[in-house]
């Protein structure tokens, strides 16, 4: 019986470290961050209460510079929920908004909350 | 508006990277090759406990399905413990009641993260910790003292067949404000929640006595589940005892609603992962009708979904396959020692460690960095640049959000350790159940479950 025991942990073991063997993405890689980066551009459309894009995911590596771009029919407010925080607001008409970047990989949320609508969200790894 | 008001998705601004396709597929490989090993190497007499076994009463001699378990006696310990739990709760209240309606207050941190994580967390570590620390208990329990009562007993028994269905109705009120609510992160909201939470541990607490709270204390029950994985069990008599969680996971009783407890439990963390997802996000936000209509039925949708494909899985448990030239033989239904419509709850224990293998997947980092953000907060739980604690000037490290593929790859193995444990308890306590001769063909519908959980769970952790 004892025997069947460390069968079912050796069991687990290999196939704890089969997963981690497996495992390939970014290990040991390091971001360099910097701003010599090409900066990643969203053009965000606000129209008749609806935006577009409409919670897509954008690839951005960490301390990559990022420009929103607003197009909008009404004034309105964007929250990036990463830590800390960043709040901008934007009139009617095309504004470009401040430059900022994000240094911790994760998932971002970019969200408008005069629609209380997910725009993208910032895929930072 | 000012910083660290209501965001429309709750508690944690920064959410993880979503674990990689290979090593979601190698993860879910893994359950099922584990899954079908188990079948074919494993014992073939029950080595745990099955719940079949006769139960009588201390008082009455007569045999129950649950015996009443010895008090436990007071210790210094469990006095301690009593202390630390009644603090809590009076710090949270406090905080709740004048606290501002600020994300920066510590009240959302302590609900949501060290109570409804956390003490998960210390509960696969220790055992049933809610148990011993719960508030609700002591307070019931210094009534019955002030009234000259017993706690332990109320005006009067509390009805065997509502079993656990108590708790999976406030664990899935728990969720729904969590997940569904569109004012997660407002103080009135969660206040209000909390209120009623204790009214209702408080009257049921006076009408049942505090057996109630085994049944239907969202939090006891939920932390009692976890804890029956933890290594540090009790003896008959009382005492610690190191043992197998297997054999922890064995001794949860088979009670009614224990299905819909572990269909809430595991149906909320999967819909949280989803909605998170640009699928849903898209869908919810191109819809004419509102997300939180829609949030509405999607966790319930979940929640339902989970507990069907189990309770069908372990129905068809016992069905037995036979090769014949008449098709309407192939399939028959084998006769069993114990109703049908009871296989689902005397099997449903054996989704616990998938549960917990997911809360660990999904909530690990909430944890480990809202865990410190908040006791960074409670040093100042009014927002007036108090440090009560001492520890106002903690900050989360990240350090897991800096080492993604070590994050995903204990996700997966969490997930995939949890699926070998369901898979050994399963068979444990299906070779109990089913006749000899159908044990390893019968046991197909209810494996074909837990890989469908367990494969849908990576499958969320891969794609939001």
């Amino acid at each position: 019986m004892r025997a069947t025991t460390a069968r079912w942990i050796a069991l687990a073991v290999i196939t704890g470290a089969g997963l981690t063997a497996c495992s390939t993405d970014d290990g040991g890689k390091k971001d360099t961050g910097g701003s010599d980066e090409k900066p990643v551009v969203v053009d965000i459309t606000f129209k008749d209460g609806d935006v577009t894009p409409s919670g897509d995911r954008v690839d951005v590596s960490p301390g990559q510079p990022i420009d929103l771009k607003v197009t909008a029919d009404e004034p309105g407010e964007i929250h990036v929920h990463s830590d800390p925080e960043h709040e901008f607001e934007y009139d009617a008409g095309t504004t470009d908004l401040p430059e900022f970047q994000i240094d911790r990989p994760g998932i971002v949320v970019v969200e408008s909350h005069t629609l209380d609508k997910v725009i993208v969200q910032l895929e930072v790894k | 508006m000012t910083p660290g008001v209501i965001e429309a998705h709750g508690i944690g601004g920064q959410a993880d990277l979503p674990i990689s396709l290979g090593l979601a597929i190698s993860g879910a490989v893994a359950a099922l090759v584990v899954s079908f090993t188990v079948l074919v190497v494993a014992w073939r007499t029950p080595r745990y406990a099955t719940g079949l076994e006769a139960a009588t009463d201390p008082g009455s001699g007569e045999v129950v399905e649950s015996p009443h378990r010895r008090p436990t006696p007071v210790t210094f310990g469990l006095v301690a413990l009593r202390l630390v739990g009644m603090i809590g709760f009076l710090y949270a209240a406090f905080t709740a009641v004048f606290g501002q309606n600020q994300l920066t207050n510590p009240f959302f941190g302590v609900v949501y993260v060290w109570l409804w994580v956390g003490v998960m967390f210390a509960s696969l570590l220790f055992g049933p910790v809610y148990r011993a620390i719960s508030p609700v208990r002591t307070i019931n329990a210094a009534l019955a003292r002030i009234s000259g009562g017993d706690p332990e007993l109320g005006v009067r028994d509390y009805p065997v067949r509502l079993g656990y269905w108590p708790a999976a109705v406030g664990l899935y009120a728990f969720v729904w404000m969590e997940l569904v609510d569109k004012t997660p992160t407002d103080l009135g909201t969660v206040r209000l929640w909390c209120a009623i939470y204790v009214a209702v541990m408080l009257i049921g607490g006076a009408v049942f006595g505090s057996r109630f709270y085994e049944h239907a204390d969202p939090f006891e029950v939920f932390s009692s589940l976890v804890g029956s994985l933890s290594v540090l069990g009790r003896d008959p008599e009382g005492r610690f005892i190191f043992r197998s969680p297997l054999a922890g996971v064995a001794q949860i009783p088979s009670k009614p609603g224990l299905v819909g407890v572990v269909a809430v439990l595991f149906g909320s963390t999967a819909f949280d992962s989803f909605r998170e997802s640009t699928f849903w996000i898209g869908r919810i936000q191109a819809a004419s009708i509102t997300g939180f209509t829609i949030n509405n039925f999607g966790l319930l949708a979940f929640v339902l979904t989970a507990g069907l494909i189990f309770a069908l899985g372990s129905m068809c448990a016992g069905i037995a396959l036979h090769a014949d030239r008449r098709p309407w033989r192939w399939v028959r239904l084998e006769p069993l020692a114990h109703p049908r419509s009871e296989l689902p709850r005397r099997l449903a224990h054996s989704i616990v460690p998938i549960v917990a293998a997911y809360v660990i997947a999904h909530y690990l980092t909430l944890f480990i960095d809202v865990g410190t953000q908040t006791l960074a907060r409670a040093s100042d739980p009014l927002g007036k640049g108090w440090d009560i604690l001492g520890t106002a000037s903690l900050q989360p490290t990240y350090w897991f959000s800096y080492h993604p593929s070590l994050l995903a790859t204990i996700k997966v193995g969490a997930v995939v350790v949890g699926h070998v444990a369901a898979a050994v308890v399963a068979h444990d306590r299906a070779i109990a159940l089913l006749p000899r001769r159908h044990q390893i063909t019968g046991q197909l519908p209810l494996l074909a479950a837990m890989v469908a959980f367990t494969a849908g769970g990576l499958y969320l952790l891969f794609s939001a």
